[in-house]
Formats: C-alpha cells, sequence, structure tokens
C-alpha cells in the first residue's frame, strides 16, 4: 500500500518535472537575446524590410513585427517580415513570418546544388529583440551563386556554389566579395566596384588566378528574389555570367543561357 | 585561298589553347586543391586534375552530388602533420593547448569549428585535407605570430626552420588593395579630420548662440531640426562625430559625417543621429544633412558629386 501510493507521487513528480523542463525548453529559443536596432546587420542587408520595420507607419506601429530568416547565417539571403493585424498575437506573427519565409524558399527552389547545410526558416527578430544568439546572426551579406562560362567550344560551365561578401553594396565604394563551392572550400574572389546605386564593375578570380573575368553587374530587387546579375568575359574573350541571390537552378533557367 | 585558310588557322588555335575548356573549370572548382597543385597559371590553362567526364562537360551539364566529406584522411595523418594542424591554429589565434597531434581533444575540435565558422563553413570540428591544406596555407601568410610566453622557453631551443614564401594568391593580392586602401585613407585622415572639426565647432557655435550661425545658414534641415528641437522644449548636450566619407570632387574635397546629438529634457535623454555633406569650401558648397538611416540618400548624393572616396 504505502510502496503503491510511494510509486504514484514518484509519478506525479516525475510528471511535473518533465513539464517544467518542456516549458523551460520552450521558452528558453524564444528568450530575448537583446535589443535589435535599425542599424544591425540584419536590417542593412534588407533595406526595404528594414523601411517597413522601423519607418513605414502603416507596419512599424503594428503591436507585433516578427522576422523570419532561413539559417544558419550563411542561408540568409532572403527574409520574411510580418505584422500584425487586428487582434494576432505575437506567436501568431511568428508564424505567419516562418510560414512565408518557407514559402519563399520553396518558390525558390532547391539549395542542394549550392548548399552543404541545411537552410531552415527560424524567426530572428521579434517585437524589436532578438530571440536568437546575436552570434548566430550574419555580419556579411551571403547568398548562393552561380556562375556560368561558355568556353570556345560552345560548351557551358555551371559553376554553383556560396557567395559571401564584406559590406553592403551600395553603401561602400569598392566591396570585396569570395565564393566557396559546395564542400565549403574557397575557389574565387573578387570585387564590386560601386558606380551608381545598384550597378558597377566586378572582377573575379578563381583558383589562384588560373580563372578570371571582368565585367559589369547590377543589383535587381524584387521577384523572385532579390539578386546581382553580373556579366563578363575572360581574358580570351569567352563570356562569363555569375548571379548572386537564386538557387542554382533558377539562377539557371534565368541567366543560363550565355 | 589555302595560305588564308592556314593564316586564320593559325591565329585561331592559339585562343582555344589558351582558353580553358568548360570541363576544366567545373573540374576545378569542384576540386580546387588539385586544380591549384598543377600550377600553370601562367597561361590560363588549369591542368587536369581528374579524367574528363563523358560528354566532355558540355552545354547544360549537371554536376555529380558532392561526395561526403573524408575526414578520416587528416584524423589517421602521421603525428607531424596532426601537430603543423594544431600549429596552424595557434598561429591563427584560435588554439591555445598543447601541440600534441591529438586532433580529437575538445579543444583543438572548439578550434577547428571556430576556424571553420569564420570562413562560413559547417563547423564540424574535424577538417578535410583539402580544409587543412588551405588552414596550413592561411596561417603561412599569417604575418604576424603570436607568441606563447609559457611555450617560448620550450621551442626557443628548436632552430626555426625558414618558410618558403608561397606564391602571391589572389587573397594576398587583395590584402595588398586594402593595404594600400588604407595607406591612402590615413593620408586623408586630417584633412577630414580638420574639416569634421571645423563644423562641429559651426554646429556647437549655432547651438550655443541659440539658433545663429553659420551651420544654419548653411545647412537648412539642421536649422530646422534645431528649432523642432527647442520648440520641443530640448536641449542640445553632447554633438559626437564619425566620419562616414571623404575624397575628392570636381569642385574640391567632399565629406560625409555622421553627427550624432544629444537632446535633452529634464531626466530624459534623446540622441538623433544625422549626416552632414558638403563640399569644402567657404562657404561649404552642396550642402544637406540626411537622417542616418537614408543610406541612399547619402550614396546619391556623393554619386551627384561623382565623389572619389579616399575613405572606403
Amino acid at each position: 500500500m504505502f510502496f503503491g501510493w510511494n510509486r504514484a507521487v514518484m509519478n506525479r513528480i516525475f510528471g511535473l518535472f518533465l513539464l517544467a523542463t518542456v516549458v523551460l525548453a520552450s521558452g528558453a529559443w524564444a528568450q530575448p537575446q537583446g535589443k535589435a536596432e535599425r542599424r544591425d546587420a540584419i536590417f542593412l542587408r534588407f533595406p526595404e524590410m528594414a523601411q517597413r520595420y522601423w519607418e513605414n507607419p502603416d507596419t512599424n506601429a503594428a503591436s507585433h513585427k516578427v522576422v523570419a530568416v532561413p539559417m544558419p547565417r550563411q542561408c540568409t539571403f532572403l527574409y520574411a517580415d510580418s505584422y500584425s493585424k487586428g487582434q494576432m498575437s505575437e506567436s501568431e506573427v511568428q508564424q505567419l513570418a516562418v510560414s512565408n519565409c518557407n514559402r519563399k524558399l520553396a518558390e525558390l527552389g532547391p539549395l542542394g546544388e549550392n548548399y552543404s547545410v541545411d537552410c531552415r526558416c527560424q524567426v530572428v527578430v521579434s517585437n524589436e529583440h532578438y530571440v536568437v544568439p546575436r552570434n548566430t546572426l550574419p555580419t556579411e551579406s551571403y547568398g548562393p551563386v552561380s556562375i556560368f562560362y561558355r568556353d570556345p567550344t560552345g560548351n557551358v560551365a555551371r559553376l554553383n556554389g556560396l557567395a559571401r561578401y564584406g559590406a553592403l553594396i551600395g553603401r561602400d565604394r569598392s566591396v570585396t566579395f569570395n565564393v566557396d563551392n559546395p564542400r565549403g572550400e574557397r575557389v574565387c574572389d573578387g570585387t564590386f566596384t560601386n558606380d551608381g546605386p545598384a550597378s558597377g564593375r566586378f572582377s573575379l578570380s578563381c583558383f589562384s588566378g588560373k580563372f578570371s573575368s571582368n565585367g559589369t553587374y547590377q543589383s535587381k530587387t524584387g521577384s523572385p528574389n532579390d539578386h546581382i546579375i553580373a556579366r563578363g568575359h575572360t581574358g580570351q574573350g569567352q563570356p562569363v555570367s555569375m548571379v548572386i541571390g537564386l538557387p542554382a537552378q533558377l539562377a539557371g533557367g534565368l541567366y543560363g543561357g550565355i | 585561298m589555302r595560305i588564308l585558310a592556314v593564316l586564320a588557322l593559325t591565329a585561331f588555335v592559339p585562343a582555344i589553347a589558351l582558353a580553358q575548356s568548360a570541363g576544366e573549370v567545373e573540374r576545378c572548382f569542384q576540386n580546387p586543391a588539385a586544380c591549384n597543385q598543377g600550377g600553370g597559371g601562367g597561361g590560363g590553362t588549369a591542368v587536369q586534375a581528374t579524367p574528363p567526364p563523358a560528354g566532355g562537360g558540355g552545354h547544360a551539364t549537371t554536376r555529380p552530388a558532392a561526395p561526403a566529406p573524408d575526414y578520416t584522411t587528416v584524423l589517421q595523418s602521421p603525428e607531424p602533420d596532426r601537430r603543423k594542424i594544431q600549429e596552424s591554429l595557434r598561429t591563427l589565434d584560435k588554439y591555445n593547448g598543447p601541440i600534441d597531434g591529438n586532433l580529437q581533444s575538445d579543444a583543438t575540435i572548439k578550434a577547428i569549428q571556430d576556424w571553420q565558422k569564420g570562413r562560413g563553413t559547417n563547423p564540424v570540428g574535424k577538417l578535410t585535407p583539402q580544409e587543412a591544406q588551405q588552414l596550413n596555407a592561411e596561417a603561412a601568410r599569417t604575418p604576424i605570430r603570436r607568441v606563447d610566453p609559457s611555450t617560448q622557453t620550450a621551442t626557443a631551443s628548436a632552430t626555426p626552420t625558414p618558410v618558403q614564401p608561397p606564391p602571391k594568391s589572389n587573397a594576398d593580392a587583395l590584402k595588398d588593395l586594402q593595404a594600400r586602401l588604407a595607406e591612402r585613407r590615413r593620408a586623408a585622415e586630417p584633412k577630414a579630420e580638420a574639416a569634421t572639426q571645423s563644423l562641429i565647432r559651426d554646429l556647437k557655435a549655432y547651438v550655443a548662440a541659440d539658433g545663429k550661425g553659420v551651420a544654419g545658414d548653411q545647412f537648412a534641415d539642421f536649422a530646422k531640426w534645431y528649432a523642432d528641437t527647442k520648440a520641443a522644449g530640448r536641449t542640445v548636450g553632447e554633438i559626437a562625430p564619425v566620419i562616414d566619407d571623404y575624397g575628392d570632387v570636381k569642385a574640391g574635397a567632399a565629406v560625409a559625417t555622421e553627427v550624432l546629438l544629444e537632446t535633452k529634457k529634464g531626466a530624459s535623454n534623446q540622441s538623433q543621429c544625422l549626416v552632414f555633406a558638403w563640399v569644402e569650401g567657404n562657404p561649404r558648397k552642396d550642402p544637406k544633412v540626411f537622417s542616418c538611416d537614408d543610406i541612399a540618400g547619402v550614396e546619391k548624393w556623393k554619386t551627384d558629386q561623382s565623389l572619389k572616396s579616399a575613405w572606403r
């Protein structure tokens, strides 16, 4: 009798312990990790989103404001920002942001040819506070990259990987970038030199200078996703195109026919 | 006619010989280490590291999925190689543990993860042979070597082996470029600083004179901001500048400076960030004030001025 009562109590205590653990764990991921600022890297990376989040009176004043991006940091080439309407709770706005982010990712197509990591959307800013550790967020700009090269016999090389550029194109005069292949090996370096708000010149050098190209680039905003298209030639005059910001298949469909 | 054809062919053949095939470029992209080892950079032709795939890398080729990363080769490499990796990690300031060749110690795994994170790759804490090669090359290029006082005496007796300088890589060329840009900026700093301090003096004088002075005459938006601030019952406190850009334009030298203006009302402190942009002169030419958030506006002003930056 005593033993049976004791076991029931033990089970109840264990159940309470489990419940407490689950509650603590579920709350931990969403705990604020510091206040977000207008000039933080994530907002400088996506100026249109920053404008809605901080300035546009229609969205800025919403009760709940959430930003979701694909993570880890090298996946943050798109975003979804959501704002509460009516009586929406913070949790509902978070779900909406993640859902929109996932939809964008799905619409752009698979990333497996560019990335070796699994990119998944998650909420990073909620009501002007970070909900992920700040050191997990990107301080540089990342995006999938595809380089197309047509050799003298008409064959086309398609090189897909990940591009990283050190600062904001448009604000800085000259920006260096590098390209990693899907195995994470750095294969190319280059520079964007800004001539106008959304255009300029680029140079690219791969495999210790064995393959290089120069030309011009344009930043394009909007559908299907913000991206950079750079077009140039090798020293031998062969055409090269480079697309940053679109997954391999989409980039190939739009710009692969060089 | 035949001579013409031969001449045309001889003119065309070198162009083909110098240009790389699409297949070679793809193979180099997939395996840059093997491509780099082959040398041959002068002619712009990559060495064929692997046999060409069937079809010769034709139009719209699809690459095979990347093979699973090989971590065992490095983990089972000879002890001197494993020690070398730890030394490289130490050179890069990632590792402060013993040089014992144990790549599976917590400290070494963490150091490798830190290095991989810095490159934006998956921080698995283990290295592929290519990564090990890149890590060692990166350490060899690092000019400043950290000396750990606790190990200095132990390593002092060992005669340092002279390291052959690696051929200048593209990364080195970029570093050189960055060094030149830094030098150009250092040369511009005194003038930029003087111009900015002159602006700050004018702003402070305008505030001290309660809304009178050249700062308001030249920067109409600042005069309006000051009037609004005053009307709100706030007083202006600290004025702190950060130079945003400096360089040459047709009419002289142009400056863009972020200025943080603190305002107070009772116990409430606020700060306002404004970008002042102008072309040096007396009076200042083309003066303009922007909110610090208006990055596009500032950049457009610079573009309109055809600013050749000595700052960025």
